[in-house]
């Protein structure tokens, strides 16, 4: 117990989690940290499955809803005892507050105990650490490579994995399923080229006639190495690659990884620049549930609201357009502000935004929530408990749909949220109807935070001062040594945090997106890992549509929001 | 329109007095009709896998609106389509899909190649990422942009109309030599190391010192230096 006490200091026992898991392990818990707020504990790896175990029963932790688990690779980092550490993020919805557990892990011998007896959401997650980083997790039910392909050789995150070592895919895996020897089912295969699963999904579903008995999805048709990419890259240039992580609401991920970056540096963006990113935010939510509502009854066979929705899109686009040239993909996101001021017309380009909006929400209405053949399709359908959610890891909308009312936006504000007013929806059954009912009225409290930031929008610089994060201004750079050399010294070093980790999150179109981002204090990141909302919701996706209908199936997958940039990262 | 399309080149000048004097009567090839109704009835399958997939949907809806160029009717169906267009990042692991999807597409057929992760890998040189959909499929109309936009992907479906008149399409997957390359990307750290420590080794047994090692040395008069005095 002495050296439990050393290990944590004697400030951070007055931090539930610390002070439980210090007195449960006593000196198998080897340290615990705070850094900007994150309470980071790092036990020992014979005590992982106990500790996770603890977090989440222990009436005073109550840790039940499973955020991330990843690798990082320490490859010659000498403060570091062991070469590979798992990190696991959860969050405790009844007591509103994260932690980060952590473990460290030999090179010699990589093994460490599975947590899918704890959490249902931890499997596709350990199916990852062990094709990333080769971390074998023992008792695991599946552990199969699941992001690159079955042809693959190595493990592509560790540090001595060159970064563009390709391998040709020679024999794809045909079956996911096996049929059982002596049955009469069907095994139907659906994607990734299926246009209900938007290129890049595979299915595999075992028929009894049109019920499905067993299901398997396959993921990884996507996966572009966002977070190989990220660890050459700069703080900034990681910028533009956010945006294609969820590219149907781009804004909304550089506006997440600016914040983590902030909280890095310890640098708080300018209230102008804050009001302006929400209002984007939450034009590019909306832009982003249109997709979403739009697709999923393309899928169902109904091409109309899609297109009604879309003209809606157009003039969101506009806005964005106005403000930094691009439609889709807009990089207008800088750390610590924005890369410039709006337009002159940007409020006038707003409102016809809003209003655009608002006429296209009445008339879906009118088409699709009193339409009698939409309920039926949808009402009593991919039912998914609270319970389940949370031990999963849903979060956004789906879990609202299912009855937690957990949106960062209210629970933790960022960028000056707690000014405005607006409601969180909360389903009941949790069905696909819930979730579209969410979708639909999220829309509404979205126009309304946008008429209220708008309403009073700041006046003042966009971009922080501190030199050693914003390039200064063209004009000064021009006129005085000073800030030339200060150009110079940013462009040429980057932007140089502390040695330190954090993990910032908000609350993205489909849920939490985190990102967990390590900093040596060096200009690349050491690591980045974005805690992707939809790869937790598609992971209960098999086990939601096993017993149901085929039709059903293709009901439900478009309205859980999966897409495939965000999923494959 | 189309008509007067047909009329140009090499056919039948529509400016001719005898054209439209005679009325009803055209004269052309039979070749030259069937490519004039090819390229204005485009059968398009989107194999969409990412952000310019978005933008696709922008194109083929009423803002943009691709039916006036006589290729609104998407088929999700390799086999009742005549142009690809392969939206969005292409990764290993999607490579066969993609080329069996284009073996299953009747013959003639074209690939229209949308942004610059399907025509080159765009930022993403990495390990999972295809270098470019060529290295499987023929490619016709490479568009660039990331995503493109849509004055740009209708600017290849014009191309597209053009190729399919002149009677050219792409026949050889034109990148089929980087399949299987080995990446040059970033540095292998570790190997890089290592293999450092081995020439500094064989180095200093042969009493040089390591390389890279900057050594200043008092250069010996030049014989033509009495020139210069």
């Amino acid at each position: 117990m002495a050296s439990a006490t050393a290990a944590v200091a004697p400030g951070l026992l007055a931090k539930p989690a610390a002070r439980v898991l210090s007195e449960a392990l006593g000196d198998r818990l080897l340290s615990a940290a705070d850094f900007r707020g994150d309470l980071a504990i790092t036990v020992d790896r014979r005590s992982w499955v106990e500790a996770a175990r603890l977090l989440r029963d222990h009436p005073q932790l109550g840790y039940e809803l499973f955020l991330d688990l990843c690798g990082v690779d320490y490859l010659d980092k000498d403060d570091r005892a062991e070469r590979y550490e798992v990190a696991l993020h959860l969050y405790s919805v009844s007591h509103r507050h994260h932690v980060r557990l952590k473990t460290p892990v030999p090179e010699s011998d990589p093994k460490l105990a599975t947590l899918t007896g704890v959490f249902k959401g931890a499997g596709w997650f350990e199916r990852e650490a062990w094709d990333l980083y080769g971390i074998v997790f023992e008792g695991h039910p599946n552990l199969v490579r699941i992001l690159t392909h079955d042809s693959f050789v190595g493990h592509p995150m560790r540090k001595d994995y060159p970064t563009a070592k390709r391998h040709v895919l020679k024999s794809p895996k045909e079956r996911l399923l096996e049929v059982p020897p002596g049955s009469e089912n069907l095994l139907i295969n659906i994607g990734p080229s299926h246009p209900s699963m938007h290129g890049a999904f595979r299915v595999q579903a075992l028929l009894d006639g049109e019920t499905i008995t067993a299901a398997e999805a396959e993921i990884g048709y996507m996966h572009r190495n966002f977070e190989k990419m990220a660890e050459e890259r700069t703080y900034w240039q990681i910028i533009p690659y956010t945006d294609r992580l969820n590219y149907c609401s781009s804004f909304m991920n550089g506006h997440g990884w600016a914040l983590a970056v902030e909280k890095l540096l310890g640098v708080p963006a300018p209230p102008r620049a804050e009001a302006i990113r929400v209002i984007l935010s939450e034009l590019s939510r909306v832009m982003d549930h249109l997709v979403c509502i739009g697709a999923n009854v393309v899928d169902l066979g109904a091409i109309t609201p899609f297109f009604v929705m879309f003209r809606a899109r157009e003039d969101i686009y506009d806005v964005l357009d106005a403000c930094c040239g691009a439609r889709l993909t807009v990089s207008y996101v800088r750390i610590g502000g924005l890369a410039q001021d709006v337009p002159e017309s940007f409020a006038a380009l707003v409102g016809r935004a809003v209003a655009s909006v608002r006429e296209v929400l009445r008339q879906a209405d009118e088409l699709l929530t009193r339409n009698i053949v939409f309920q039926k399709r949808f009402k009593g359908i991919g039912v998914m408990p609270k319970e389940e959610a949370l031990s999963w890891g849903w979060v956004g909308p789906c879990l609202r749909g299912s009855g937690v009312g957990y949106d960062i936006r209210k629970d933790h504000p960022y960028s000056g949220y707690e000014q405005y007013d607006f409601d969180v929806p909360v389903g009941t059954l949790g069905d696909c109807f819930d979730r579209y009912l969410v979708r639909m009225e999220e829309m509404r409290q979205s126009l309304r935070i946008v008429e209220q930031a708008l309403g009073k929008m700041p006046q003042g610089p966009i971009i922080t001062d501190d030199r050693k994060v914003a390039l200064p201004p063209k004009s000064e750079v021009y006129g005085g040594i000073e800030s030339l050399m200060n150009h110079f010294k940013l462009v040429y070093d980057g932007i140089l945090p502390p040695p330190g980790e954090v993990y910032g999150y908000t609350e993205a179109a489909n849920g939490e997106l985190g990102y967990y981002v390590v900093s040596d204090g060096r200009k690349h990141p050491w690591r980045v890992k974005v805690r992707p909302p939809c790869y937790n919701i598609y992971q209960a996706y098999p086990e939601m549509i096993r017993g149901g209908m085929l039709a059903d199936a293709i009901a439900i997958i478009g309205g859980l929001n999966v897409i495939a940039g965000e999923l494959d990262r | 329109m189309g008509l007067i399309d047909l009329f140009k080149g090499k056919f039948v000048d529509p400016t001719y007095p005898g054209v439209h004097g005679g009325g009803d009567i055209v004269t052309t090839t039979l070749d030259a009709m069937i490519k004039w109704g090819r390229k204005s009835s485009i059968w398009p399958m989107p194999f969409g896998t990412a952000c310019c997939a978005i933008e696709f949907m922008a194109v083929s809806f009423s803002h943009y609106d691709i039916a006036r160029f006589g290729a609104e009717v998407l088929r999700f169906s390799p086999r009742q389509s005549d142009l690809l267009f392969v939206a969005g990042t292409i990764v290993d692991k999607q490579g066969p899909v993609l080329k069996t999807i284009y073996d299953q597409m009747p013959d003639p057929k074209w690939v229209i190649s949308m942004g610059v992760c399907a025509s080159s890998g765009g930022f993403y040189r990495s390990y999972h990422t295809m270098q470019g959909i060529d290295e499987v499929v023929p490619v016709d109309v490479y568009v660039p942009g990331c995503p493109p936009s849509p004055e740009g992907l209708l600017s290849a479906l014009m191309k597209i109309q053009e190729r399919i008149q002149k009677g050219e399409q792409a026949r050889e997957p034109q990148g089929a030599h980087r399949l299987g390359a080995p990446g040059a990307g970033a540095i292998d750290r570790r190997a890089r190391r290592e293999a450092w420590a081995r020439d500094d080794a064989a180095r200093r047994a042969e009493g040089k010192p390591p390389r890279g090692l900057l050594q200043l040395r008092v250069l010996p008069p030049a014989a033509n230096e009495e020139h210069h005095g």
